[in-house]
């Protein structure tokens, strides 16, 4: 059912097409799917990483995303274990992150600051901004200590999905108010020359500033972000590397993807992709050669970190590869038992990885 | 003076009422209703299954920040100081497997209960009355011959476990934590966009609670808003209508008696000297099992389930005659029985008592019956229908059934609170496993894990009780009463069949 249901959703968006109007789509957005297919209400941007064909296939899974039998179920499940791999890398080592109230100690602290890029809309973001104490003096009641969520994506429909999403959970709602938690329809491109519009408003996280002037979070997650990368316009090392500028020294830059071997190829694009009932995820998700391995991150990482080290007018060498860290930990989608953490399954499909920067 | 008494009262008095006293801040009642208070957890019910949760998420270090509130028709107050003296026993008893207690424990909830009270049992007989072929249940198998015997089932009085739950609950009071005692759901509804205002809690469960108290009446009811609406609230389960969740389900046209007795001394000492056994008699001609389960003092608890008519008789008939009923059950053949089941009240003939002791002389003397009954309590004798329900699904969204407003079962295993406590135990588990992977509780992937863990365990039993029930309740020496001999022989002789059996229903 789960490969079927785009379809039937985007039929039924045509069928109600006359009565809404292009401008005012933010206010009606009942049906955000249909207008960003009719009118290309997505930013525009001169250098961006995003791929317009990924923004109309993700404009069509909008209107279902929060739907637990929906398309995008498989992302729900997987969604406690990107918790999961984070907690396991600060247990590893944790960034010095902002300075810690008083009142906790540092292991416990929330006072790590998070940017999530390619939110889509809002999984990971709206339940990491749930664990992030109202008090703030409070101790962080799960391991991954969230003080702030800024998530970004640049797919408006997705964007405004999220936003409606996060208004039905009282205490993700309470942090929006504050600013604490924000959902921002942009590029990282955007965000990295500081011409976000929130970054200027005051209720903005305090997030550090790198010596170039733009933001610098202690997190940086990227799920399921990097095989959705457009190679015309970029290249994802390009876009790792402006990833890893986000990135405060000594903070994480976590993700997942999907890596480009024979057995990852029969698992997503013959599997997954298949039709009602073997298929868990839509037809046209997943593009193979876009596919991710494990070594191709981890030598991206490595150029990534050198290339943020850069300055306009030295560059810098493999010291900028000092006290770097690499963590990947294959996962595994069984039916009926959901996903499971398979260390040396990296190779096979789904994985996580985490780089850290050194300090 | 702050005084202590207001602090252990705290968790008795609502919300508002609360501030009331406590602030003397004003408050005008069309703010409340306009903004519902919002909780994390709202248990419908306070018996052993919605105490039980609001325990188990007080003892988690995980879930012992989250805002819950219980509402309760009863008087809690009532419950906290029920006390008894120790020759008498409340007629509501229930059996605790060993993974019930388990969870007690690990809940701490177990010290808060007085154990002089409870009774372990560590062999449990279950004879067919027709045939006589016999099973024994015991952990010999399990254990060497050196140990003590492992407990099969612990009784305890549903009193004497509510009584401990709420004291568990009261231990960990704090702001966290109401108690709406004699309180009734008015109603609930889905909540409303608050739009620039606030949340939108279109879809989160409203719940309004009314005092039952007289003169309380005229209170406007307090609003609540539920990420999660916990239904513990039996059989019919106002939570359940409200998440439009139908059940399927049976009555079975027969009453479960129960009443208190106390017991003449065995006719030999048991072995070894604490050991207890708790008893069950299949009686086909009867319509269903009589059994008898130990409680301290010699005394033990009747659970015999009957036909509404036989039921009736035997309520209306004198102690002495009851008692000799009670006996005979365990005792005589099904023609004897069911001739003394037919016999008139009260005559001064042919008394009931009189008839059993010559026609015991003309039944063959069995091995491993119960102590004779020589008392009953007075008051205890009562009856209820028994039923069969199964929710089709424990969860929406938002909503989650737990204990008898997801399922009722047949009696004759005693399974039925254990499976309520496995509920919460799960749903416990669940919302921990969610709190810490900053899932909303309420939500039905969270959710989902929950009924995934109990539904077709509590459908396996709930269908293996009503076999059983079915299986016993044919009379004669057909073909399956045959059947249903032999395989009890077979089991009683195949150890690894009967400890699987066993380890079944014991949740181990």
């Amino acid at each position: 059912m789960a490969s079927l249901r785009p379809r039937s959703l985007a039929l039924r968006a045509l069928r109600t097409a006359p009565t809404s109007s292009g401008p005012l789509y933010r206010h009606t957005s009942r049906l955000p799917s249909l207008l960003s297919q009719r009118s290309p209400n997505n930013r525009s941007h001169s250098t961006s990483s995003v791929s317009a064909d990924e923004v109309s296939h993700f404009s069509k899974l909008a209107s279902s995303w929060w739907d637990p039998m929906g398309p995008s179920r498989i992302l729900h499940l997987m969604n406690p274990l990107r918790h999961e791999f984070i907690a396991s890398c600060l247990a590893d080592s944790a960034p010095a992150g902002s300075p810690v109230p008083q009142s906790s100690t540092p292991e416990t602290a929330a006072n790590l600051d998070y940017l999530d890029i390619g939110c889509g809309g809002g999984i990971f973001a709206e339940s990491l901004a749930r664990t992030i104490p109202l008090d703030r003096a409070a101790s962080a009641p799960t391991p991954t200590r969230a003080a702030s969520m800024t998530a970004i994506d640049p797919t408006t429909t997705l964007i405004q999905i999220a936003r409606d999403h996060a208004r039905m959970d009282p205490t993700v709602e309470a942090h929006m108010r504050s600013g604490r938690f924000q959902y921002l329809n942009t590029t990282l491109e955007d965000v990295l020359a500081g011409s976000t519009p929130a970054s200027t408003s005051a209720s903005t996280p305090a997030s550090s500033s790198s010596p170039t002037g733009h933001q610098q979070f202690d997190m940086v997650t990227l799920f399921e972000v990097i095989e959705h990368i457009d190679p015309t316009t970029t290249t994802p090392q390009a876009f790792l590397a402006n990833c890893l500028r986000a990135l405060k020294p000594g903070g994480w830059l976590i993700g997942s993807t999907i890596s480009r071997t024979f057995p990852s190829w029969i698992l997503n694009q013959v599997i997954a992709e298949a039709p009602w009932p073997i298929g868990v995820v839509p037809r046209g998700t997943h593009e193979w050669s876009k596919f991710v391995n494990p070594s191709e991150l981890y030598s991206w990482a490595q150029e990534g970190l050198m290339r943020a080290a850069d300055t306009n007018v030295t560059r810098a060498g493999p010291a900028a590869l000092d006290g770097m860290r690499w963590k990947c930990v294959g996962t595994i989608y069984v039916p009926g038992l959901g996903w499971k953490i398979v260390p040396g399954s990296e190779d096979w499909g789904n994985y996580f990885w985490a780089v850290k920067k050194g300090i | 003076m702050r005084s202590i008494s207001r602090a252990a009262l705290r968790p008795y008095v609502c919300h508002s009422c609360r501030n009331g006293i406590g602030a003397g801040r004003r408050r005008f009642a069309t703010n409340s209703s306009q903004t519902p208070e919002i909780y994390d957890v709202v248990c419908v019910g306070g018996g052993p299954a919605g105490l039980g949760l609001l325990a188990a998420l007080r003892a988690s270090p995980v879930t012992s920040k989250l805002k819950v509130a219980l509402v309760e028709s009863q008087d809690l107050r009532k419950a906290r100081s029920w006390d008894l003296d120790s020759t008498q026993f409340s007629n509501r008893v229930s059996s605790l497997t060993p993974s019930t207690v388990e969870f007690l424990r690990k809940i701490k909830a177990w010290e808060h209960l007085d154990v002089d009270r409870v009774q372990e049992y560590q062999d449990m007989q279950v004879w067919d009355g027709e045939t006589g072929s016999r099973i024994s249940f015991d952990w010999s198998t399990e254990t060497s011959p050196f140990e003590d015997m492992r407990t099969v089932a612990t009784m305890t009085e549903n009193a004497n476990l509510v009584r401990g739950l709420l004291s568990r609950i009261e231990a960990s009071g704090d702001e966290n934590l109401t108690l709406f005692s004699n309180t009734t759901v008015a109603s609930i509804e889905n909540g409303s966009d608050l739009q620039s205002e606030g949340p939108d809690l279109s879809a989160w469960p409203i719940i309004s609670v009314a005092p039952t108290a007289p003169g309380a009446q005229a209170q406007s009811p307090t609003r609540i808003a539920a990420r999660l609406l916990v239904g513990a609230d039996g059989i019919n389960s106002p939570v359940r209508s409200f998440a439009d969740i139908s059940t399927q389900g049976w009555d079975y046209n027969r009453h479960g008696i129960v009443a208190t007795l106390a017991l003449g001394d065995p006719d030999k000492p048991s072995f070894p000297a604490n050991m207890r056994t708790a008893y069950q008699r299949f009686l086909p001609a009867l319509g269903g099992p009589i059994a008898l389960l130990p409680l301290p003092n010699n005394h033990a608890t009747l659970v015999w389930s009957t036909t509404p008519e036989n039921a009736a008789y035997l309520k209306s008939l004198s102690t002495p005659a009851f008692l000799a009923m009670v006996n005979a059950a365990f005792r005589l053949s099904m023609t004897d029985l069911t001739y003394m089941m037919g016999m008139e009240r009260s005559s001064d003939q042919f008394s009931h008592e009189d008839e059993l002791i010559w026609r015991l002389q003309h039944t063959p003397k069995q091995s491993q019956i119960p102590p004779s009954a020589t008392g009953v309590q007075e008051g205890t004798v009562a009856s209820f229908p028994l039923r069969f329900r199964h929710a089709s699904q424990y969860i929406s969204p938002r909503v989650a059934l737990v204990g008898d407003a997801a399922h009722v079962i047949h009696p004759l295993a005693g399974q039925g609170l254990n499976l309520g406590m496995a509920d919460v135990a799960a749903l416990s588990r669940t919302i921990e496993y969610a709190v810490s992977h900053g899932m909303d509780i309420g939500d039905l992937l969270t959710l989902e894990r929950y009924s995934s863990e109990r539904y077709l365990p509590n459908a396996k039993i709930g269908g293996a009780c009503d076999l059983l029930h079915k299986m016993y309740t044919i009379p004669g020496q057909g073909p399956i009463t045959w059947a249903r001999s032999l395989g009890l022989d077979v089991i009683d002789r195949l150890p690894f069949v009967k400890s699987f059996l066993m380890k079944n229903a014991e949740g181990y």
